[in-house]
């Protein structure tokens, strides 16, 4: 799969892709707006990763260049910005997400796993992981054919989970995902281990392999080994 | 304070009462003197001319002295008769006053004399002339009243005049104290001030012009930096947090450098935050939120609540909702929802565990109480970065968001502590 990562800051661009790369994902660079409308007409891409503040000019023109050429690359906004101006306007063009710096590796990765799924799949939307199969629309789960009942919560932790196979993934990363903006501002993230605690005790009733494993204590990973796809 | 037209006016007016009182005595005494030696000449005139018909006569002694008596009796002003023994035979100019001889109540006048020596058939005489002269009391209270008249005069005409003139000169200064009044540095609009062709206001609007153009830049550049400066970090913020979840799959991870790794997430995280927060607050201060949106506020205190459900729960609290349906009003959904949940978190946050939250909305207010031990500054706790509690996870920066969005809004916020309990209510 391929991805291309627009940004200017090349550490950042870089951090981007030696997690990502691990998961098996091929990667590219563009730094400026320029360099990065020269590499979509040339190639195609499962994924572009875009910061619209570049340093000559504003990414969303690359939408419009993408929607122009009737071009079906996913896109993931990464911005600075917080505005929601910025949010709808990207949206509109066209992208399929937006993400706010700063942010977590492990988010960017459940996401770009999210969006290639829906993608690849033409809309099927079935995401099959051994035993367990997943229907993203609708949100579903069934483990050896018998459906499992997750909780909204539940069910985002599942996907960014299998977003993260093989990833030490920390509490406070897991709270931030589950209750964003206000994680930082609660005494304490127990209540990441109780929706992990329920969610393995769901899937493990259902006969599944114990996936969920974990480590250093308060740290968790999504270990599997036999599934090679991503 | 008194208006500039009357600390004008009262100085002029008092001038001018001094100067016509001045000139009341003065008036008197010209006037006086004027007429006196009018009277004077005039006395003189008679004396001579009668000397002079008495002697044209050319009478005999017995005949003169027969005319003299008839002419003492029937001109009253003036007495003819030989000199005395003991007459000086010098002239006399005098003023005398006496009651009217012919009325009973008391009725004075005032006359002028002049007592001479004339030749008559070359015999002396002594002749006095006596004219009636205006009382002094008379002449002054005259010249009094006319004073009066023209001061009321110069009163009232000073008084409508400056109050004529002083609308129209004024009016471009009114002009630029009405839009300086209604000027806010925040609305970033350019004020204009009217045409004049007075040189002192045209001055004074340049300057302001210059003052205000000159503080508008400072004010947007200072502005533009916070936001700037809150964007810039979040690019070195994120590549913080990027490199730490890569070194978090390191294999060769101790747990204690995992939870090192972990704290330092903690810490990033809320760097990540206070930088949001102060980005927020100056997006409010530029004004970059559209609030005119019609708000259901129970509605989005339920979600709220909802989203919360979890917190309250995994500290024990009893949430006591008292929600009135369909309370409606203006703003931004998305700061009304900042400043509910930033409200709620407080509430979570600050109270112990087992206990009970109290959030209340009705048409006119939205209240969040928590149990507390005592009451806080109340000053202190909206003002930025002033953190009253020890507890060191918040930005410092929750409440004084809370009270930037209120008042953005239009609302207000009030704190008070009664019966053992923080309260917190927001009114609309």
């Amino acid at each position: 799969m391929k991805i291309l990562i627009i940004e200017d800051e090349e550490e950042l661009a870089e951090g981007i892709a030696t997690y990502l790369c691990e998961q098996q994902y091929l990667c590219e660079f563009a730094s400026t707006l320029h360099d990065a409308l020269d590499k979509i007409q040339l190639f195609q891409y499962d994924c572009i990763l875009l910061d619209i503040g570049l340093p000559d000019g504003n990414g969303l023109r690359l939408l419009e260049e993408l929607k122009k050429d009737n071009k079906q690359d996913g896109v993931i906004i990464i911005s600075a910005k917080n505005a929601l101006d910025d949010k709808i306007a990207g949206l509109q063009l066209g992208a399929d997400d937006y993400l706010t710096k700063p942010f977590h590796l492990s988010e960017l990765a459940a996401r770009i796993y999210s969006l290639m799924r829906r993608k690849q799949f033409n809309n099927s939307n079935i995401v099959n992981i051994n035993e367990i199969q997943i229907n993203l629309l609708a949100k579903t789960v069934l483990a050896n054919n018998h459906p499992v009942i997750l909780t909204k919560k539940e069910f985002d932790l599942l996907m960014f989970f299998i977003g993260n196979k093989n990833r030490v993934i920390s509490k406070s990363t897991l709270a931030e995902h589950l209750s964003g903006d206000i994680a930082d501002m609660l005494d304490n993230h127990d209540f990441v281990y109780a929706h992990v605690k329920n969610l393995k005790k769901k899937l493990q009733d259902a006969g599944t392999y114990p996936y969920i494993k974990t480590v250093y204590g308060t740290g968790y990973k999504w270990e599997h080994q036999s599934d090679t796809s991503i | 304070m008194k208006p500039l037209l009357r600390k004008i006016t009262n100085p002029f007016l008092i001038y001018v009462l001094i100067v016509l009182g001045i000139s009341v005595p003065v008036y008197y005494v010209v006037i006086d003197g004027i007429w006196k030696s009018e009277l004077d000449e005039h006395n003189k005139i008679i004396v001579e001319k009668t000397a002079f018909e008495l002697n044209s006569l050319r009478l005999s002694d017995e005949k003169l002295q027969h005319s003299i008596t008839i002419w003492n009796s029937i001109q009253p002003s003036t007495d003819i008769r030989k000199p005395g023994a003991n007459d000086s035979g010098k002239d006399s100019i005098y003023t005398i006053e006496k009651q009217k001889s012919y009325v009973s109540h008391e009725n004075i006048d005032r006359f002028r004399c002049l007592s001479t020596v004339v030749q008559i058939n070359g015999a002396p005489y002594r002749f006095t002339v006596e004219t009636n002269i205006e009382e002094s009391i008379e002449t002054i209270a005259a010249i009094a009243a006319t004073t009066l008249f023209f001061f009321i005069m110069l009163v009232l005409g000073l008084l409508i005049l400056s109050r004529r003139i002083s609308t129209k000169v004024w009016a471009p200064f009114r002009d630029t104290v009405e839009k300086l009044k209604s000027f806010n540095l925040n609305s970033q609009h350019h004020i204009t001030f009217q045409q004049t062709d007075t040189i002192e206001f045209h001055e004074l609007n340049q300057s302001l012009e210059k003052l205000l153009k000159k503080n508008v830049a400072v004010y947007r550049s200072q502005k533009e930096f916070t936001e700037n400066a809150s964007h810039e970090l979040q690019t070195p913020l994120a590549i913080l947090k990027n490199k730490l979840d890569i070194l978090l799959q390191s294999p060769n991870l101790t747990t204690e450098q995992y939870l090192q790794i972990e704290d330092m997430h903690k810490a990033l995280s809320r760097s990540a935050r206070i930088n949001r927060n102060l980005l927020l607050l100056a997006k409010i201060d530029n004004s970059q939120f559209e609030h005119s949106e019609i708000l259901r506020l129970d509605s989005l205190l339920l979600q709220s609540i909802a989203t919360m459900l979890e917190h309250f729960e995994q500290k024990q609290l009893t949430v006591e909702k008292q929600i009135q349906p369909d309370v409606l009003s203006t703003g931004n959904s998305s700061l009304t929802e900042i400043l509910i949940n930033n409200l709620l978190l407080n509430a979570i946050r600050y109270s112990p565990s087992n206990n009970l939250i109290a959030i209340q909305l009705n048409k006119t207010h939205l209240e969040i109480s928590n149990p507390g031990e005592v009451a806080l500054d109340s000053d202190m706790l909206f003002k930025r970065f002033s953190k009253l509690s020890k507890n060191k996870l918040g930005s410092g920066l929750g409440l004084a968001i809370v009270l930037e969005i209120a008042q953005y809004q239009g609302w207000t916020v009030q704190y008070r502590f009664d019966n053992k309990r923080h309260i917190f209510s927001v009114q609309f």
